[in-house]
């Protein structure tokens, strides 16, 4: 099976959104990272006998993930603070040590 | 003269809003779902989330009322997000202090039944080693009254318990003789074919409010061939039981489960109106469990987790079609998540726990005096995989299992708020940790969530319900009533 390789501007795309991504499509991909100077270097080697066609969506939907991922981390950065006070609110009163 | 100030009276006057915690999943090609801490929801198209999170909605779009009362933003001098956020999420935890509601036990492990997917590994009916005894019985009871919950559901399994319904009788009169002190809510269910119920069962049933749950997997010739008994007349058998314990106990107090076998799948239709035909008000569409004799027969891998379910829509669609045509019929498992999805409550549905249910929900007295943390448990024991047996109520004390390394560590493993995937995933609110399933199948409590057809399956309907729900406003309105139900 063939190995497509995509680069990320580490300065745009955290590592961590392209590792969350990754694990995500653990079922289709086995994906090795590298990183050369400012680029972050995805392998990805398919899991199962796949159409070009079919490689190609699922390529695309794994580059809609990592833009996905990019966002969740932005909400987590900034709701962290809020997210802690609400279940400080929650179990305060819970009874529970 | 208006009684209320103009709209932008209650608008920020910085055109400012802060985020609160949410998390999203693609829900089709053109929209995103998004849920709040608490499992508010909300669907938009992808660039509108972008906007959202890039804080460029503005006040006077509609959608900022949205997210603002169902808790995805605030506005700077907001407090009441915050707090009502709390008070909605201690409500949904709340069930935790009072954990262990649900005890199972286990009277016999014999059964006239011979079902090739049974989940319980059954043994023949003439084998009374595989019968619960009084000592046994009464070590389990002293452990049923340590629980803090104040309601106390006991439950008897198989095999058939109805083989064993002097154990059964017991247990139910020295449980009502320890309530007569502690008063907590005692409840009593019998799991059974109804194949063996007699007018003598059925007396003792209404007389101390034992309610019985039953199992209908479709019409006669299917149901026959799915649970096959001796003379072949296992559905004959069950109508017989069904209409006497009705007459006995009350229409609405005897409930049938069905299971999904390969010769199921084409008949969804059939099956729902066999339920229909014969008086209940809904069914629970389930898929075969990996567990007991559905592996050693190989019946658990006869059909996959994408043609169940396509089972399971075509039957959801058909229950809508009756509904729209002025059957009501609910389908249960539906309604469990839908409960999920609106309201605060956790229908406390064991498979869609987080923490899981592990003990805490459920627990299960076996036969042979074996406590273990649920009946999958039992069932994965009986095939060899003693992972979940937490103890011997002969031996070991309520403490001593309670706090067990191996009910805390799968408790604690499979806790979804920190599970790779499941901690980001917008459908957490609405599902389970399911450390047993993911145990028997990936040798794991947590597994990879992407390999997982537990993930695969629940991911597909919680996404199918909400379409659902998006696209036609009469399951709107039909499911918001089933949300309520359970």
């Amino acid at each position: 099976m063939s190995v497509t390789t995509l680069t990320f501007d580490e300065r745009i795309y955290p590592v961590d959104a392209l590792q969350k991504a990754a694990y995500r499509f653990m079922n289709l991909f086995v994906v090795d990272f590298s990183i050369d100077k400012n680029l972050i270097i995805c392998s990805l080697k398919p899991t199962q006998n796949s159409s070009q066609e079919g490689m190609d969506y699922h390529i695309d939907e794994f580059k809609k993930e990592v833009l996905d991922q990019v966002l969740r981390l932005k909400i987590k950065a900034e709701t962290e603070d809020v997210r802690n006070l609400i279940l400080g609110i929650a179990f305060s009163k819970s009874g529970f040590q | 003269m208006s009684k209320f100030q103009p709209l932008a009276s209650f608008l920020s006057s910085h055109h400012e809003y802060k985020l609160l915690p949410f998390k999203f999943e693609q829900l089709n090609d053109q929209d995103y779902v998004l849920t709040n801490l608490t499992g508010d929801y909300l669907s938009v198209p992808r660039a509108q989330l972008n906007r959202i999170v890039e804080h460029q909605v503005t006040p006077d779009e509609p959608i900022y009322s949205d997210l603002r009362s169902k808790h995805f933003i605030y506005e700077p001098n907001d407090i009441a997000p915050v707090e009502l956020l709390g008070l909605k999420l201690r409500t949904k935890y709340s069930r935790l202090a009072e954990f262990t509601n649900l005890h199972i036990f286990v009277v016999t492990l014999r059964c006239d039944h011979s079902c090739p997917y049974c989940q319980v590994s059954r043994q023949s009916e003439d084998k009374a080693a595989f019968d619960m005894t009084p000592a046994m019985a009464d070590k389990a009871l002293d452990f049923v009254f340590k629980t803090p919950s104040k309601a106390i559901k006991i439950e008897f399994q198989g095999g058939e318990p109805l083989l064993n319904f002097e154990m059964v009788r017991y247990v139910v009169l020295e449980a009502e003789k320890r309530n007569a002190v502690t008063q907590r809510e005692l409840a009593f269910v019998i799991a059974t074919t109804l194949s063996l119920v007699t007018d003598d069962i059925l007396s003792f049933c209404r007389d101390h409010n034992i309610v019985l749950s039953s199992s209908l997997d479709g019409p006669e010739e299917l149901h026959n061939a799915n649970r096959p008994r001796p003379n072949r007349n296992s559905h004959q058998k069950f109508v017989e039981g069904l209409n006497k314990a009705r007459l006995a106990l009350g229409f609405d107090n005897v409930s049938a489960l069905m299971t999904t076998t390969e010769a199921s799948l084409p008949m969804v239709n059939d099956i729902i109106d066999e339920y229909l035909r014969l008086g209940f008000r809904g069914i629970f569409l389930r898929p075969l469990s990996p567990y007991g004799f559905a592996i050693k027969t190989k019946k658990y891998r006869s059909y996959n987790t994408q043609r169940w379910l396509e089972f399971y829509k075509e039957g959801l669609n058909y229950i809508i079609e009756l509904n729209r045509s002025g059957v009501k019929f609910s389908e249960h498992y539906t309604s469990l998540i839908l409960t999920k999805m609106m309201t605060s409550t956790d229908p406390g549905y064991v498979d869609l726990m987080n923490p899981a249910g592990l003990g805490i929900a459920a627990i299960v007295f076996n036969y042979d005096g074996g406590v273990y943390a649920s009946d999958e448990s039992r069932m994965l024991a009986e095939m060899g995989d003693q992972t979940f047996l937490l103890g011997n109520v002969l031996v070991n004390t309520y403490e001593e299992v309670m706090l067990s390394d191996k009910l805390l560590d799968a408790l604690e493993e499979s806790f979804t708020l920190s599970v790779p995937m499941c901690s980001d995933c917008a459908f957490e609110p609405y599902c389970g940790a399911e450390p047993v399933y993911h145990h028997a199948i990936h040798k794991d409590f947590v597994a990879k969530k992407p390999e997982s057809e537990f993930c695969n399956r629940n991911m597909s309907i919680f996404k199918h319900i909400l379409g659902l729900m998006h696209s036609d406003k009469f399951t709107k309105q039909l499911f918001l009533e089933w949300s309520t139900r359970c």
